[in-house]
Order: structure tokens, then C-alpha cells, then sequence
């Protein structure tokens, strides 16, 4: 199996075009734009307000909750990936005689990750307090 | 499988190498790298140019269609009749708009925010085919193997633009909006990319352009109507892509009746635009990652080549020797755009129908509905494969398609025949609602 790296010479091009772009524009922005600095202007928005306090406060915790329930899911999906795109193809890299075995290994995976769900589910993590 | 030989083959064999083949003198066979370079060079740039023209497009778009929803003109001054300049006015604005950057602000996370945004959307189109073969990536018949995969990890990274501005703007409201972004974000990828899995099961790859090619001919063939499930997962996927892409009634991050303008309260000028970009390119990804996955493809849904008696393959067809261009993908390439743009109206349609919900209302819509549905998605259509159409056959499309079909053409029927005039004086709207005479406002 050679490596010809011609193939990705497209996604290479792109990249550049596309952060060329991303720098080159604010470049000229930067060019032509005025900027004039008071230190009024500089203030954080907070609604016509003088800011109070920091921004960089505390934040609720139920946003981590979710963060986390949802990274399990993350790391099941990409098991299920390779699965899925061997599953049904003849002559794939799943061996025949073994393919109801991981048809059925999969739904047994599926069915701990339900498990947890429904878990998590009466323990009330779903509840936005 | 696919193997690096048949990439090369590919890449060497490509339609645009083979024009710069003929273009540069050189014969067929040739392995100079030169026409391949420049092939390169003018995908990336017709495709970088699409995608930003489009971007225009759509904003102008977007601003015409809720003014006629919200009974109102929207532009109409730059450019003539419809104002169909006034994005380019507006991007000039922004392009000799001060820049800003508060005193709060974190200046490295501030500037990184939208190009990370930026990027990640647009770098999503390398792996998107708009017809046989038609990537960035390998000009010629040349497949993303893990195509579907790609956009997905690659749209992703569009979240940490938003959370980096959230975070880098030092304001509380930007704070708040890249929060909830960031939590939806999470959220939302899950059945996403589960109701991805159901036609990636149903074509056994992963590659964008197989899926699509698998989904030739009539338009029964589409995976919308292959079965149950894959019905069901083509409007969970489109509902969680409108909320993945961040627009209403998902739109959160920028709720500007609750948090001023959400994560990009602090930015002016182009850096805002970046923003913008970012979103109207991404729209127009998922709704291509759709359209390939359900949808059809390229593919017209009428086979009208083999009526009236012609090969099959459209791009086989208006073949010009040798190979040099292919004018049945280009037709096909447009066919698939036109679909794009069908699932980008709608997007736009739903923004300016439904109205905003509330974060938790959000949230627990993902994590209580869309993700056992999904999961449910992908469990039954893995099943039905393997037991239910062995014995059911290939006939369930036909049933599906043609309850489709009769329900569009009442619906269709019932909106056309249906007298309408809406509230302001002199203008007659086409369809909509019967307003009754008492309720309309007399011209005086």
C-alpha cells in the first residue's frame, strides 16, 4: 500500500485558502478600518451599565452534569462508527462467521448504555434545577 | 475498502487533472504532478467561491423571506428591484467597521473565537460531494472513505470558536451565550450523529459519494423511504441539525430577547461577519450532509436518461471525449445544490415561524426525546436489515413513497385552491390561511 501524497494536495489547498482567508481579511480591516480607543468604548456591554463585577464568575454546575452524561455517549458512538459501515457489506473486515456474534455483542453493548440512561434518568440527572 | 492505488488512479484520472492534462500538452497517461496541482487549486477555489457566494446568498436570503413572513419588504434599495446587494453593502460596512476589542477581553481567545468558527465550518466542505466524484478532496472519481465522519468531527470544532468568544469577551452576556452553546452543542451531536449511523447502516459505508450513488433512479430509492426508521431518522437528523448549526428555535447562544446578542455581544465589524459566515456556511453543510444521506444525492429522483433510453449514469452520458469535462455531473452537481437549497429555505421558514424555547426546554428536548428516539433509530434499523427485509423484500419504499407523494399533492391542492388576502391593503398573497373579511384592514 504506497502512500501518494497527490491525493491530498486538495485538502492541503483548502486549509490554506481558508485560514489565508481568515487572517487576510481582518489584516485588511485592520488597514482600512478606523480605531480610535476611549475608555468608554472599551467597557464591557452590559446594558448601558457601568459593569459590575467580573465576568469570569462561578457557573452552575448542571451544565458539567450534562457535559459529562454526554461525553459517554460520545465515546459509545465511536464504537458504533466502524460497526455500522462493516455491518451489512459482504467481504467486509467482519469475518462471516463471526458477524451475528458482533450484531448481537453490539445490541448487548447498546442495552448497558440503556441501562445507565434509564439510571441516570431516576436518579434525576435530567432535571434542570 | 479503498486502497491508496485506487486514490491514485483517481486523483490522475480526475476530470479538471484531465482538462490541465490536455490544457498543458501533456498525454493522457502522464504522471507529472502539475496538472493534478492546478486541478487542485481550481476545485479549491470554485469551491471556496461557492461557499462564500452562497453565504451571501442566504443572508440576502434570509432577510427577504422574514420580511414576507413578517409581512414586510426586508431590502429593497441596494442593487436594484429586490436589494439583492445589500449583503455586499453590508460586508463593505463591516470591512471599514471599527474594531473593537474590550478592555475585559481575553485578546487571544477574542481574535482566536471566530476564525476557529470560521474554519470549522468551512472545512466541513472538503468532504462534501456535489456529484460523482465532484470533492475537494480527489478531483477525480476519488471517495472520502470516512466522509459523514469527517464533516461531523469538523463541524464540531465550530463550538469552540463560539465557546472561546464566550469566554474571551469578558462580558457576562457573551459568557452566558457561549454556556448554553456549548452545553446544546454537546447535546446535540448525540442524535445527530446517531440518526447518522441509520443510512450509514443501511449503505454499509461511510463514504458520502457510495451512500449517494447507492440512491440512484427513481425516487423511491432515496433512504428517506427505505424504511420506517430511516423516515423517522431524516427529520430527527434535520431537527437536530437546525439545532446543531444554532439556529431558531435552538438559536440560544444568541437569544437576543434574553442576553443582547449571546456570545458575540463584544464583536464588531469583520470578526463579527466571521461569525455569520460560519453559520450560513454551516446550514448549507448539514443540509448537503442530508440531502446525500436521505435525500437522493444528486441524483433527480426521475431517471429521465433511462426513459428516454440512455445510459443510467448521467455523467455517462454527456460524456465529451476523452473525458476532459463532464457535463451530466455538472447537471447533476446543480441538481444537488437546488436540494440544498430547498433544506436551507426551510431552515430559514422555521426561524421565522416557530418561536424561541427556553434553555432547559432545549435541553431536555434532546436529552429526553431526540436522544431514546434516535437510539431507537438506530436499534430498529439495524434489526429490520437483518430480519425484517429478508422476508418483507424491497417492496416497503413503494408503500412509503407513494403516502408521501398523495400527502404533498393534497396538501399542494388544499394551499392553491385555498382564496387568501392578508392583512395589509393591495398586496394578494398566493396561499396561506383563509383571513376572515372582518378581520382585514379596510383601505381607507
Amino acid at each position: 500500500m504506497d502512500f501518494f501524497l497527490g491525493t491530498y494536495y486538495p485538502v492541503f489547498m483548502y486549509l490554506v485558502v481558508v485560514i489565508g482567508f481568515a487572517i487576510a481579511a481582518p489584516l485588511t480591516a485592520h488597514l482600512i478600518a478606523p480605531r480610535k480607543v476611549t475608555p468608554v468604548k472599551q467597557m464591557p456591554y452590559e446594558s448601558g451599565m457601568d459593569p459590575i463585577g467580573d465576568a469570569r464568575m462561578k457557573f452552575d454546575v448542571k451544565f458539567y452534569l450534562i457535559a459529562i452524561l454526554f461525553l459517554v455517549f460520545d465515546v459509545e458512538l465511536l464504537f458504533l462508527y466502524p460497526w455500522a459501515a462493516t455491518n451489512q457489506t459482504t467481504g467486509s473486515l467482519i469475518p462471516s462467521a463471526f458477524k451475528d456474534v458482533v450484531f448481537w455483542e453490539i445490541q448487548a453493548f447498546l442495552l448497558t448504555v440503556v441501562v445507565a440512561y434509564i439510571y441516570a434518568w431516576r436518579k434525576g440527572v435530567f432535571k434542570w434545577r | 475498502m479503498i486502497r491508496q492505488e485506487d486514490l491514485r488512479e483517481d486523483i490522475l484520472n480526475g476530470e479538471l487533472t484531465n482538462l490541465f492534462r490536455w490544457f498543458l500538452g501533456l498525454p493522457e497517461d502522464s504522471l507529472s504532478p502539475f496538472p493534478g496541482l492546478m486541478a487542485a487549486g481550481v476545485a479549491v477555489g470554485m469551491l471556496v467561491g461557492f461557499v462564500a457566494l452562497s453565504a451571501v446568498f442566504f443572508i440576502w436570503l434570509e432577510r427577504k423571506v422574514a420580511g414576507r413572513i413578517q409581512d414586510r419588504l426586508g431590502p429593497t434599495r441596494v442593487g436594484g428591484k429586490f436589494g439583492w446587494l445589500q449583503t455586499i453593502a453590508d460586508g463593505i460596512k463591516l470591512l471599514v467597521k471599527e474594531d473593537l476589542i474590550p478592555r475585559d477581553a481575553d485578546h487571544i481567545l477574542f481574535r482566536l473565537g471566530p476564525y476557529i468558527a470560521f474554519c470549522g465550518a468551512f472545512c466541513a466542505f472538503i468532504a462534501l460531494p456535489f456529484a460523482q466524484g465532484w470533492t475537494a478532496y480527489g478531483t477525480g472519481t476519488g471517495a472520502f472513505a470516512i466522509g459523514v465522519f469527517f464533516i461531523l468531527a469538523v463541524m464540531s470544532t465550530e463550538v469552540f470558536g463560539i465557546i472561546l468568544a464566550g469566554y474571551g469577551s469578558g462580558s457576562k452576556w457573551s459568557l452566558f451565550g457561549g454556556m448554553r452553546e456549548a452545553a446544546q452543542m454537546v447535546g446535540y451531536e448525540i442524535p445527530m450523529s446517531l440518526c447518522v449511523l441509520v443510512p450509514v447502516i443501511v449503505a454499509g459505508s461511510m463514504d458520502l459519494g457510495k451512500i449517494s450513488a447507492n440512491q440512484a433512479g427513481w425516487f423511491w430509492e432515496w433512504y428517506v423511504f427505505r424504511d420506517p426508521f430511516t423516515f423517522v431518522a431524516f427529520w430527527t437528523y434535520f431537527t437536530c441539525a437546525t439545532a446543531a448549526c444554532k439556529r431558531a428555535p435552538f438559536d440560544l447562544a444568541e437569544a437576543e430577547s434574553e442576553l443582547v446578542a449571546g456570545f458575540h455581544t463584544e464583536y464588531s465589524g469583520l470578526r463579527w461577519s466571521f461569525f455569520f459566515m460560519a453559520e450560513y456556511a454551516a446550514m448549507f453543510a448539514v443540509s448537503g450532509v442530508a440531502v446525500l444521506l436521505f435525500g437522493g444525492g444528486w441524483h433527480l429522483g426521475l431517471p429521465v436518461w433511462t426513459l428516454v433510453g440512455l445510459s443510467p449514469e448521467l455523467s455517462q452520458v454527456l460524456n465529451w471525449p476523452s473525458n476532459v469535462l463532464n457535463i451530466g455531473n455538472a447537471i447533476n452537481a446543480g441538481v444537488f445544490i437546488v436540494k440544498c437549497w430547498v433544506l436551507v429555505f426551510v431552515q430559514i421558514w422555521v426561524r421565522w415561524t416557530l418561536p424561541r424555547l427556553r434553555i432547559d426546554q432545549v435541553m431536555m428536548t434532546c436529552i429526553k426525546y431526540l436522544l431514546p428516539i434516535s437510539c431507537f433509530l438506530m436499534l430498529g434499523v439495524s434489526l429490520w436489515e437483518v430480519f425484517a427485509r429478508p422476508y418483507l423484500g424491497d417492496y416497503f419504499k413503494f408503500v412509503l413513497a407513494g403516502l408521501v407523494l398523495i400527502s404533498i399533492i393534497i396538501t399542494a391542492m388544499r394551499v392553491f385552491t385555498t382564496p387568501m388576502k392578508l392583512p395589509t391593503p393591495g398586496i394578494d398573497a398566493p396561499w396561506g390561511p383563509r383571513i376572515p373579511a372582518e378581520f382585514t384592514i379596510k383601505r381607507s
